[in-house]
């Protein structure tokens, strides 16, 4: 059955982006001129390549904390609300933040601040956005059973299930205004993953104060 | 406790004649439920086989996009260190945070500030909910 869902999926992507890339019949999206045509294929190009360097991060992130990448992925398979809701937040103030900070340039101390919030909002992004992928490859993917995942040569381990899940967000990625909302839902889960498990290390992000007992 | 006692401490279920034969032990396990656990039953956990690493896979996938991305770079006309510069440089996020400040900006500072202080609110107290993940 997830078989089938899985190659269903494959199929229905790859349908959809052959017809985007080269319609059947005329929409009001289609390119009409060379010129329009060139620019989507370098549209296309330019989002491949992007995906071939988000593969390369994410294997290498993958690698070097896969624990860290799974705990989040089970975190955003089983608080879905809880994520996107933290990510919504949090990418809300990110924004007010960074509006802020820039009120501070003309006193210096307002460039670090940005540098420092930029680089937090990228490495929030990146990470989350890997658990993503680790959990839509789960979804799809990932065996149920003992018995499957014996069975498996190739298709079990977070690396696999990361790079499955790259691909057919990928996939998905590439279809015009559908691609670009379903990474942007995408990266507000894995902001709020990210932040909620606190990049996969599952500590808390505040101490609580008590009094020593004696 | 001789090398019988270690012996049954190790693998009660291969060892279970030694309880008859030992005083000790058997007041020592009495109290002891146990329970065969059948380990096929049990759901799988999240790490199991997670730290397999599947090269065949990912290198093939990774070659794929590699060859669609050099196909369509060619195909555009452009080199793929171009469309990777392209892509980089075309980050909304600037923009999107250069549009919020121009409709901000109108309502003046009390109103920034109070929404700056109800967001990070909401965001600190999100924050404080311990992650469920691995105990639900």
């Amino acid at each position: 059955m997830r078989r089938t869902i899985l190659i269903a999926l494959v199929i229905a992507a790859t349908v959809v982006t052959a017809l985007v890339a080269a319609p059947l019949f005329k929409t009001p999206a289609a390119p009409t001129t060379f010129s329009e045509a060139a620019s989507m294929i370098t549209r296309t190009a330019v989002s491949v390549s992007l995906l071939f360097v988000w593969i390369i991060v994410a294997i290498v992130v993958t690698l070097m904390s896969g624990r860290e990448v799974r705990y989040s992925s089970i975190e955003v398979r089983t608080s879905p609300l809880h994520c996107f809701a933290l990510g919504l937040v949090a990418v809300t103030s990110f924004v007010l933040t960074a509006i802020l900070f820039s009120y501070l340039i003309p006193y210096l101390v307002g460039i670090p601040l940005l540098v420092a919030l930029a680089i937090l909002a990228v490495i929030t992004k990146i990470y989350g956005t890997i658990a993503v992928f680790h959990a839509v490859g789960s979804i799809v993917a990932a065996a149920r059973s003992r018995d499957k995942l014996a069975e498996r040569r190739w298709l079990r381990g977070d690396l696999a299930m990361v790079v499955i899940g790259i691909l057919l967000l990928g996939a998905i990625r590439l279809i015009p205004v559908v691609g670009t909302v379903v990474w942007g839902i995408a990266s507000v889960f894995g902001i709020g993953t990210a932040l909620a498990t606190k990049f996969g290390r599952r500590e808390p992000w505040f101490l609580v104060w008590r009094t020593a007992d004696v | 406790m001789n090398d019988a006692c270690q012996r049954y401490a190790e693998d009660p279920e291969k060892n279970a004649a030694h309880l008859r034969e030992c005083e000790t032990c058997r007041s020592l396990y009495a109290g002891v439920e146990t329970r065969p656990v059948n380990v096929g039953t049990l759901p799988l956990a999240a790490w199991e086989g997670a730290r397999y690493r599947s090269w065949p896979l990912v290198l093939g996938g990774a070659l794929a996009v590699l060859a669609i991305a050099l196909a369509l770079c060619a195909a555009a006309g452009i080199s793929p260190i171009a469309a990777l510069a392209v892509g980089f440089r075309s980050d909304s996020a600037r923009a999107w945070i250069a549009l919020i400040d121009q409709k901000l900006r109108p309502l003046g500072p009390l109103v920034f500030a109070t929404l700056f202080i109800i967001v990070n609110t909401i965001l600190v107290l999100l924050l404080r909910r311990a992650p469920r993940g691995i105990d639900a």
